[in-house]
C-alpha cells in the first residue's frame, strides 16, 4: 500500500479546541498543524497553560478537537487507537500498585487483544531488562523509586510496538540528577528503537538532547509559534551537552521562548 | 537498529538504576517483631480492661439488681454452653446471610450506578428515603409481611449493610486514577477490561472502608430484628429481651457479651483479610 507509506507518521491539520461555556470560551488550540514523520522525535515546549497537554490529548484521542483533523499512519485517531497504535506515557507513571512491574508492563497485551494479531509484540522481560529493570520485574511499583517507576511506564508504552509514542513531561516529577539519567536512558533506547514520538517538556536541554525538531508554542490562544530544527548528529550521547552547537541551540530556543512569553523570564 | 547501541542503552540504564537505589523504599518483607508483643503496646489496653472489670465488680456487688457480677455471667455461660452456642449460631447465620446479601447488592448497584449516571439519578433518591427510615420501625412491619422465620432478620440485616456498601463502593469506583484511565483509553480497552483491571481492584480500599462500617452494623441489625420478632429460632437478641423481661440478669449480660464477641470477631477477621488483599494500598480510606 503506497498510500500508507506516504501517510506514515502523524499529521495534525488545522486543529482547534476551546474550553468553557459560550460566554467565557477560551481558545486553547488555534489552528495547530504539525507532522511527525516515522521515527521522528518531536518535542513541544512553551509557557505553562499554552495547550501542550491538550494537543497531546487530542492526538491520543482522549479529547475531541472542535475543528481540524489528526491522522495517524493515514487513519483516524479512533481507528489507530482501536488498532492499538498509540503509546501513552503520562506525567505520573500511573502504574497499577497491585500488579508487579512485569504485570504492569504486560497490561497492554491483556486488553484489546483483537489488535494484537500479526504484530511485533516485544518480550516484556527483555524490554524491562533493557530499561535496567531486569532485577525489579517481580517487585511492586511501591517498592521502586520514581525514576524506576517512570521507566516501567515507558516500557509499558513500548511493549505493544505502537506507531506513535506520546509523552507528557514524563520526567518532570524527578529531581534534576535523576532526570538527566532517565533522559539519557530514553535517548539511548529510542535511538536503537526509532518511533515517532511527541514529547511535551518544560526543559530546554531535554528538548534539544532528545529531539529532531522542537515545536515552540505560544499562549492565549495556544498556537505554534515556530519550529526549530535540531541538527545535532545522532546517535547522541552525554557529550553533546558540551558542544558549541548545543549551546547555540539552547540560545536559539531560549530566545524563542522569551519572545513567546512577551519578554518575561523563562 | 545496531546491537552495540542496545548494549550501550542497557549500560546507561543500569547506571540510572544505581542512582535510583539510594532513594528506593524498603521492601515490605522486612520483618520486625509484631507490635502487640511489646508491653508499651498491650499494657495500656490491659490496664484499662482491668480497671473497667474492677469497677464493674464493685457496682455489681453493691447493687445486685442493676448488673450481675462477672463470675455470675461466667457461671451462666459455663452452666449451659450448648444453649448459648445454639443462639450464637442463629444470630451469626442472620448476620452472615443478611450481610452477604447486603454487601453483594450494595456493590452491584454501585457498579451499575458508576457506569450509568442516569440510573444513579433515578434510583439514589429512593435509596436515601429507605435509608433514613428508622430500621427499628421497619422491622415489625417486615414480621407482619414475612412471619417469624429468618426472612425478616435477613432483610433487616441486609438493609443496614446495603447503604454503607453502596455509598463507599460508588465513591471507590468513581475515584479512579485518571492517568491510568487515559492509558487504558488510548489502548482502546473495553468497559469490561477497564472494570476488571482498573476500577474493580482500585475501589477495594473504599470497599473495605465500607465493610468496616457495615459488619458491626450487621450485628446491630440482626439483634434489633430479633428484639421485635423473637420467633421460633431465638438468637442472642431474643435471649436478651426474654431474659431481661424475667430479670434474669446473668443470661442477659452473657448474651450481650456474646454479641460483642461476635462483632469483635467479624471486625478482626476483616482486618486480617484487608491486610492480605490491600497490602498495596498506602492509607486507610475514610469511610462515609
Ligand atoms: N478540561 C478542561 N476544561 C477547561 N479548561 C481546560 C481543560 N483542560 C485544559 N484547560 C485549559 O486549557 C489551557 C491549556 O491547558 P493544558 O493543560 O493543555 O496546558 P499545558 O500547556 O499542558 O500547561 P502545563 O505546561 O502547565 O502542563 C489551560 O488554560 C487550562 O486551564
Ligand atoms: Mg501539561
Amino acid at each position: 500500500m503506497s498510500a500508507a507509506v506516504i501517510d506514515a507518521g502523524v499529521r495534525v491539520s488545522n486543529v482547534s479546541k476551546s474550553f468553557g461555556a459560550d460566554g467565557s470560551r477560551v481558545t486553547v488550540l488555534d489552528d495547530v498543524s504539525l507532522t511527525i514523520g516515522m521515527g521522528e522525535f518531536v518535542s513541544v515546549i512553551g509557557p505553562s497553560g499554552c495547550g501542550k497537554s491538550t494537543l497531546l490529548k487530542v492526538v491520543a484521542g482522549l479529547i475531541d478537537a472542535d475543528g481540524g483533523t489528526v491522522q495517524i499512519d493515514g487513519s483516524t485517531v479512533r481507528a489507530a487507537a482501536a488498532d492499538k497504535r498509540i503509546g501513552l506515557v503520562p506525567q505520573s507513571p500511573a502504574l497499577l500498585p497491585w500488579r508487579t512491574v512485569l504485570d504492569n508492563v504486560r497490561l497492554p497485551l491483556t486488553v484489546n487483544r483483537r489488535a494484537d494479531a500479526g504484530r511485533a509484540i516485544r518480550d516484556p522481560k527483555e524490554l524491562l531488562a533493557s530499561f535496567g529493570l531486569g532485577h525489579a520485574m517481580q517487585k511492586y511499583p511501591g517498592q521502586l523509586s520514581g525514576g524506576m517507576q517512570q521507566r516501567a511506564a515507558i516500557a509499558r508504552a513500548f511493549v505493544f510496538d505502537p506507531a506513535i509514542m506520546l509523552m507528557d513531561e514524563p520526567f518532570s516529577a524527578l529531581d534534576e540528577m535523576n532526570r538527566d539519567q532517565q533522559r539519557l536512558g530514553l535517548l539511548d533506547f529510542w535511538q536503537s528503537n526509532r518511533k515517532a514520538v511527541l514529547f511535551v517538556t518544560h526543559s530546554v536541554p531535554e528538548a534539544i538532547m532528545l529531539s529532531d525538531r522542537i515545536v515552540v508554542m505560544a499562549a492565549h490562544p495556544g498556537r505554534i509559534d515556530r519550529i526549530i530544527d535540531v541538527d545535532l548528529p545522532r546517535p547522541r550521547t552525554e557529550e553533546a551537552y558540551a558542544s558549541d552547537e548545543f549551546r547555540e541551540l539552547e540560545r536559539v530556543v531560549r530566545t524563542a521562548l522569551h519572545e513567546v512569553m512577551g519578554g518575561a523570564h523563562v | 537498529m545496531s546491537e552495540t547501541s542496545t548494549i550501550d542503552a542497557t549500560a546507561s540504564m543500569a547506571a540510572a538504576e544505581l542512582a535510583d537505589r539510594r532513594s528506593r523504599r524498603d521492601a515490605p518483607s522486612a520483618r520486625r517483631a509484631p507490635a502487640w508483643l511489646r508491653p508499651r503496646v498491650w499494657l495500656p489496653t490491659a490496664i484499662t480492661f482491668a480497671v473497667a472489670a474492677f469497677l464493674w465488680q464493685f457496682v455489681a456487688i453493691t447493687n445486685p439488681y442493676v448488673i450481675p457480677t462477672l463470675d455470675a455471667i461466667g457461671a451462666s455461660l459455663a452452666g449451659d454452653p450448648a444453649m448459648y452456642w445454639a443462639n450464637f449460631l442463629v444470630t451469626l447465620q442472620e448476620v452472615v446471610i443478611g450481610a452477604a446479601s447486603g454487601i453483594v447488592a450494595g456493590f452491584l448497584l454501585a457498579v451499575v450506578m458508576a457506569e450509568f449516571r442516569l440510573i444513579e439519578r433515578a434510583v439514589m433518591p429512593l435509596v436515601v428515603v429507605v435509608m433514613v427510615t428508622p430500621i427499628v420501625a421497619i422491622a415489625p412491619a417486615l414480621v407482619v409481611a414475612f412471619g417469624f422465620g429468618m426472612m425478616p432478620k435477613y432483610i433487616v440485616t441486609a438493609l443496614v449493610v446495603f447503604f454503607p456498601m453502596l455509598v463507599n463502593s460508588l465513591a471507590g469506583l468513581r475515584d479512579v486514577d485518571v492517568k491510568a484511565l487515559d492509558v487504558f483509553r488510548t489502548l482502546h480497552a473495553s468497559k469490561w477490561e477497564i472494570f476488571r483491571d482498573l476500577r474493580f481492584p482500585g475501589c477495594m480500599p473504599y470497599v473495605f472502608a465500607g465493610l468496616r462500617i457495615a459488619l458491626p452494623l450487621a450485628v446491630v441489625g440482626a439483634a434489633v430484628a430479633e428484639f421485635v420478632a423473637a420467633g421460633q429460632q431465638a438468637g442472642l437478641g431474643s435471649l436478651v429481651t426474654t431474659s431481661a423481661a424475667q430479670a434474669n440478669l446473668p443470661v442477659t449480660w452473657a448474651s450481650i457479651a456474646l454479641l460483642c464477641v461476635m462483632g469483635v470477631l467479624l471486625v478482626s477477621l476483616l482486618a486480617v483479610v484487608r491486610k492480605r488483599v490491600l497490602w498495596w494500598s498506602d492509607g486507610e480510606v475514610v469511610a462515609r
